[in-house]
């Protein structure tokens, strides 16, 4: 009773905060250290840059900043044992279930694999009850295009609206009251290759969203269309010319390797970059202080390392770019060249904090390629990278020109399998975000250790086809685990602890709350609650199928905190628990099926939300 | 929404019924001699008509020919999607035994030919015909002991694995022809 009091007044202050905060933007940009988004018993030397979900979940990503981190603390470390099932649905649709629902004025909002229909429900006292849902009848020829099972990221609300993406290539805006359709509008063209699968940004006005297909030569892009009307503003693409790139006057790379002009094309081969891959299927952050978006880039299409000589700038890159005209202020390329599928896709999740005796303002970005990166992100410096599981590629970072320190033999060619290249194609860690808790100043980071054999083969682009040219075994990694979570400290850049699991690498997104709880799940079918600042298991359950999903949290009419998750297995490395993937062939599903040989007998497809209470 | 289709379900049931009721001579189903407007049928075939008319492989068991299949499989970049030993992923496994739209020659070809809906691009505008039936010549190999190039791991991916604990589920024997 007295937690919860207490955790009320908490709520109203933070609410109160966030008002206060939002009506004084100016003010707040200009001081040298924010912390007027601060919570209560944060750890000293960090600061919070943009507002967290109090009782509402209203974007994908939970806050701008990226943090995945709940101020609501009435589940606690006390009382979490004490979860219970409050509500489910199961819709049926056996494929991977990624990101996780909205919660908005007493909405729950659940975005469904391809099909991709957005089903709203009324949430009481006892339950959740379906009010109305949406459905765009996306074409089925985005299906067989889909490089990873036909997934949908999430969407984000504003303005009383949903927004979201589906499979072939539209942007939707849907009435968050009727399920009506206010506007529909084409990003991209299945024919050549181009899927969407992320989960858009939405910035005052403006309404960001990426593109999926590296696997089928797409050419990566932004794009950015009107909140209201769906019209399309502009477009900042990862290869071509430095126009078409969006790189202006202010353009100010912090390292000489990333300086220079139409590097987007001079750094390919003759019309490479014109399928280049290099798209954008990750998150994206929001700085309200500098009005800056980051957002990573891809891998370089296609895999084959000999079709493509040169760094292929600006795959597998770092962005910030002016959050209302899309200028690119500076871009950081993590890994120039190659080739093992290393998307740099990761959400750069934001905040203030003392390094090395100086406040500044960071990013960390946990990519596929197995590094922790800080950064400075107003200028794009490299403040450390160190690796949170194996890696053999590199031998670490040099700060001083941005670039890794590559280990020799390791790049792949035609014609001959380079064994022990870690991590692997599926990445160190994948789409699934970490969570920040500013009150530990660790990162909760799901991670996989699993390695690869490569081997380049020639290809042919052919538009809408998949355009990849290798050969590629997935291979457990060394210690004996495929996949940890990792409690990542910031401040000293190395993992504190870890929670392994022995056959199946991580595919679920981090929830960490103000009740030092960090919640995820597995493959094989847990949801877990676990101690903040220990790891120590709190609670978990079995559900239905594997968690490829985000948990959220949300606080009910009722006052009290509910958590929500879906469970549905798929995805890169779940879809190996498909029927339509063969259990005799080490090579499926681009590799992981050698990796994930056991799935079949630890989950099954199934996809459904869950919703707890205490 | 089942408000709406209610009553409509009810009034098909109803035309059905009396339809039902009515004294009507038997549909004929595809006159004798009538030429059909398939060539292939993936459905069953309603009607107690002829079977259509199957058209074999020309390169059916011819070795060379599968082995020209298996690089066109590649050359194609239908590996991208089957898998390179055609173990699935973006598209269906072809190893198993589960065909949807038919596993016979005529059948596969015609699934390549003409494309399939769930983004199975229809390839008799691209590839010639007789490459298809090599194509089809090779998938007809996988998972028999002539199959070309067969998923084996190599050595030291192997001992990799069985170092890490963690061996790959040995492939099930290939079943006799």
């Amino acid at each position: 009773m007295k937690q919860n009091r207490i955790g009320q007044i908490f709520l109203l202050a933070a609410s109160l905060g966030a008002l206060l905060t939002t009506s004084c933007t100016t003010k707040v940009a200009a001081a040298d250290t924010n912390n007027n988004y601060d919570v209560p018993g944060m750890k000293p030397g960090i600061h919070l840059v943009s507002p967290l979900p109090a009782g509402d979940w209203t974007l994908a990503t939970g806050d701008y900043a990226n943090t995945r981190f709940s101020p609501l603390n009435k589940i606690n470390t006390e009382n979490v044992k004490n979860l219970h099932l409050i509500a489910s649905h199961n819709d049926g649709i056996p494929h991977g279930f990624e990101g996780g629902p909205l919660f908005v004025n007493n909405t729950l909002y659940m975005i469904e694999p391809f099909p991709n229909d957005l089903v709203a429900f009324g949430f009481d006292k006892v339950g959740i009850s379906k009010k109305w849902f949406y459905s765009p009848n996306p074409s089925n020829r985005a299906v067989g295009i889909a490089c990873c099972d036909v997934v949908n990221r999430g969407g984000t609300y504003a303005g009383g609206k949903i927004v979201y993406n589906i499979l072939d290539d539209y942007t939707v805006a849907v009435d968050a009251n009727t399920g009506r359709e206010i506007w529909r509008t084409k990003v991209g063209d299945p024919n050549l290759g181009e899927t969407e699968t992320m989960a858009p940004q939405i910035v005052k006005n403006i309404v960001f969203v990426g593109i999926s297909g590296g696997e089928l030569g797409v050419r990566g892009r932004l794009t950015a269309l009107d909140l209201q009307s769906g019209k399309i503003l502009w477009r900042a693409y990862n290869t071509g010319p430095d126009s078409d790139c969006l790189i202006g006057p202010d353009f100010k790379p912090f390292y000489k390797k990333d300086q220079g002009q139409n590097l987007g094309v001079s750094t390919w081969g003759p019309d490479q970059w014109k399928r280049g891959g290099a798209p954008v299927w990750g998150w994206i952050s929001y700085d309200p202080g500098l009005n800056l978006i980051y957002y990573g880039t891809g891998n370089t299409g296609p895999w084959d390392e000999d079709e493509r000589p040169g760094d292929n700038k600006w795959a597998i890159t770092i962005w910030a770019r002016d959050a209302t005209t899309g200028q690119a202020k500076w871009a950081w390329q993590a890994l120039p060249h190659a080739g093992w599928d290393y998307d740099q896709v990761a959400e750069n999740v934001l905040f203030d904090m003392e390094w090395q005796g100086r406040m500044r303002k960071v990013l960390i970005n946990t990519g596929k390629a197995g590094y922790a990166v800080l950064m400075d992100r107003e200028t794009g410096e490299l403040l450390s990278a160190e690796p949170f599981q194996p890696v053999t590629w590199s031998t670490g970072y040099d700060l001083k020109t941005g670039l890794p320190n590559m280990v020799a033999n390791l790049e792949t060619h035609r014609g001959k399998m380079i064994t022990g290249i870690c991590p692997s194609n599926v990445g160190a860690k994948n789409y699934e975000p970490d969570a920040f808790s500013p009150r530990t100043g660790l990162l909760y980071i799901p991670a996989r250790n699993i390695c690869m054999d490569k081997e380049d083969t020639p290809v042919n682009y052919i538009a809408g086809t998949p355009y990849v040219g290798a050969k590629v075994l997935n291979i457990k990694g060394p210690g004996g685990y495929q996949g940890e979570l990792v409690a990542w400290d910031v401040a000293h850049a190395k993992k504190l602890w870890g929670i392994k699991e022995a056959d199946l690498g991580l595919n679920s997104g981090v929830l960490a709350t103000a009740g030092d709880i960090v919640f995820y799940g597995t493959m094989d079918n847990y949801f877990r609650a676990v101690d903040a600042r220990d790891g120590k298991l709190l609670w978990e359950t079995k559900l239905g199928s594997g968690l490829v999903s985000d948990p959220m949290t949300f606080l009910g009419p009722d006052g009290k905190q509910y958590i929500a998750v879906y469970a549905g297995i798929g995805g890169a490395l779940g879809s190996v628990a498909f029927k339509s993937i063969s259990e005799q062939d080490p090579y499926a599903a681009l590799g992981a099926a050698a990796a994930e040989a056991n799935i079949k007998n630890k989950t099954g497809p199934g996809g459904a939300l869950y919703v707890f209470g205490y | 929404m089942s408000s709406v289709t209610s009553p409509l379900v009810a009034f098909a049931t109803a035309l059905a019924l009396s339809l039902m009721g009515c004294d009507q001579q038997p549909l004929e189903v595809a006159p004798a001699g009538a030429a059909s407007a398939t060539e292939t049928a993936v459905g069953p075939i309603p009607g107690s008509g002829q079977p259509l008319p199957v058209r074999s492989n020309p390169y059916a068991g011819n070795p060379t020919a599968a082995n020209e299949g298996y690089q066109f499989f590649s050359w194609y970049n239908c590996s991208g999607c089957h898998g390179v030993h055609g173990g699935g992923g973006m598209g269906p496994s072809l190893r198993d035994p589960v065909w949807i739209y038919g596993g016979s020659p005529d059948q596969v070809f015609a699934s390549i030919s003409e494309g399939r809906s769930n983004g199975m691009p229809s390839w008799g505008t691209k590839i010639p015909e007789q490459q298809i039936w090599k194509i089809v010549a090779y998938i007809k190999t996988i998972n028999t002991p002539s199959e070309i190039d067969p998923p084996t791991m190599p050595l030291a991916t192997q001992q990799a694995h069985e170092a890490s604990g963690n061996p790959p589920a040995s492939p099930p024997p290939a079943p006799q022809p």
